[in-house]
């Protein structure tokens, strides 16, 4: 059986910017960061982080009420991006054949916001009386991918990647795979995440979180700068339309790329420490899927969260394989960490990058870290034609994920 | 509570909840058929009378009985009348 091939023709992003694929390629030109101070969260004791990229929420109102009842924000996210990414695609639903087309869409959990009332309407008094219906499906962790296919009323595939921030490579790899195999012609991929103090709490327990420009927000997170001390969250959602070659082909598709490889393996030793043996043998399977090498590469768009831990270890990884040969950066410093979102939004952005021949630099990288030295840091607008890129994503877990696309 | 405050405050959950404008909100109204409410939405109406009017209605048999508006308003009115006796 031949394996059939896999082209991205649609984007659609929701993201710290705004909505819309075109806000976030502007604040990215811009050279703008979307972070800010988070008022009202210092009265959570303890957090240390209090800074945030948050989504200003928009247009939700045109989602009908029956469809939008069991959406939290992250769903509002995913199905305004799914939205934007099937126009985008110039695909009309009510033309395909649904059973053919789903969507699987990652998150790290349901929607924080929703999760977190639910107990605050439950306890102390353990009352579920006051629960409505709806909370559950807001709650529950496949929310997003549910929520799109209901309001847009595909039949296909429906499935949830859940790898913190490595799912929406997961759900994109898992997407690819099944359109690979012939099982579906057309698949919503991609991830979505909203924010929440406790969201970021539980990375500030860890001491993962950027702690020091609570006062200058837009200085962080600094990924593979000398001053990082760690993530910031954001939120949002980036889903891609992905689709069979052929059929792109006969309806003259616009093609972004085509998906050539992916990989996706485990540290297998630590629940939260990345792993640079097993990153280097994850962007090596990648690259041997797509039948590429090392130096075929045009441009990595790094994970690169600016914990100090993470940054040295992807950084170490890139240098095994691509020595400082290819250009790197990280969109993090823009839009902060947008965890289960962070691979479709990045990798949308990516894809505009391939378009336009520019590689964007790596927000707040001033100084590199000498823990990051030996790779190719973009510190300033780099023009380039770039044909193949390789997209890293690594989480809790020690999972990683990388993805590479072609342009044809 | 009178009558109409009884009117005002369930209509006050079809507005803000289910979004529902105040001129489709008519005593002959089927919660159903004309207001298009569903199953789910059945559970939050009960939630956020319950909620509103400080009563337990959930386990109330004559509950399933309610088609319209009207029904609504009288299962309401006597729930809260009980309430009154029981409190004396």
């Amino acid at each position: 059986m031949s394996l059939k091939r896999v082209v991205i023709t649609g984007i659609g992003v929701v993201s710290p910017f705004g909505n819309g694929v075109p806000a976030l390629m502007k604040g990215i030109e811009e050279g703008r960061s979307a972070v800010q101070f988070m008022e009202g969260w210092d009265q959570y004791n303890g957090l240390q982080s209090l800074v945030a990229a948050p989504v200003e929420m928009q247009g939700e109102m045109r989602i009908p009420r029956q469809k939008r009842r069991s959406m939290g924000r992250m769903s509002i996210f995913a199905a305004q991006a799914a939205d934007e990414a099937l126009g985008d695609a110039g695909i009309t639903l009510a033309d395909e054949n649904l059973w053919r087309v789903g969507c699987v869409i990652g998150s790290t959990m349901g929607s924080a916001k929703s999760i977190n009332d639910v107990f605050e309407t439950m306890l102390p008094d353990r009352d579920l009386s006051k629960l409505n219906s709806t909370m559950f499906f807001q709650c529950m962790s496949h929310t997003a991918t549910v929520n799109v296919a209901q309001y847009l009323g595909l039949t296909g595939t429906v499935m949830a990647a859940s790898a913190a921030c490595a799912s929406a490579l997961h759900a994109i790899g898992a997407g690819y795979d099944m359109i690979r195999l012939g099982r579906q012609d057309i698949l919503l991929c991609g991830g979505a995440e909203e924010l929440h103090p406790t969201v970021t709490g539980s990375f500030d327990i860890l001491f993962a979180t950027s702690t020091k420009y609570n006062d200058n927000p837009q200085k962080t997170p600094r990924p593979f700068d000398r001053d990082r001390d760690g993530l910031v969250c954001g939120e949002g959602s980036g889903i891609l339309v992905l689709e069979e070659y052929e059929r792109a082909v006969k309806r003259n598709a616009k093609i972004y790329a085509e998906i050539t490889g992916f990989s996706t393996t485990a540290s297998g030793v630590h629940v939260s420490q990345s792993n640079k043996e097993s990153m280097i043998t994850c962007i090596q399977q990648a690259l041997g899927d797509s039948g590429v090498t090392a130096s075929d590469v045009d441009y990595i768009n790094a994970h690169a969260t600016a914990t100090i831990q993470g940054d040295q270890e992807e950084a170490e990884a890139i240098r095994e394989i691509f020595g400082a040969d290819v250009p790197v950066s990280c969109l993090k410093g823009y839009i902060g960490h947008t965890l289960g979102a962070a691979g479709s939004i990045e990798l949308a952005a990516t894809l505009k990058m391939m378009e336009t021949g520019i590689i964007y630099p790596t927000l707040n990288l001033e100084n590199v870290s000498e823990d990051c030295e030996g790779i190719q840091h973009v510190m300033h607008p780099l023009k380039k034609p770039i044909k193949t890129i390789l997209k890293n994503g690594f989480a809790f877990g020690g999972i990683n994920a990388a993805l590479v696309c072609r342009k044809i | 509570m009178t009558e109409q405050e009884v009117i005002d405050k369930t209509n006050k959950v079809f507005e803000e909840s289910f979004e529902i404008e105040k001129e489709r909100l008519v005593p002959e109204a089927n919660i159903f058929v004309d207001l298009g409410l569903d199953s789910l939405d059945i559970v939050d109406l009960i939630v956020a009378l319950q909620s509103s009017f400080g009563v337990k209605i959930r386990n109330e048999e004559k509950v399933r009985d309610i088609r319209t508006l009207q029904d609504l308003y009288q299962f309401i009115s006597s729930i809260k009348n009980d309430d009154g006796v029981k409190n004396g």
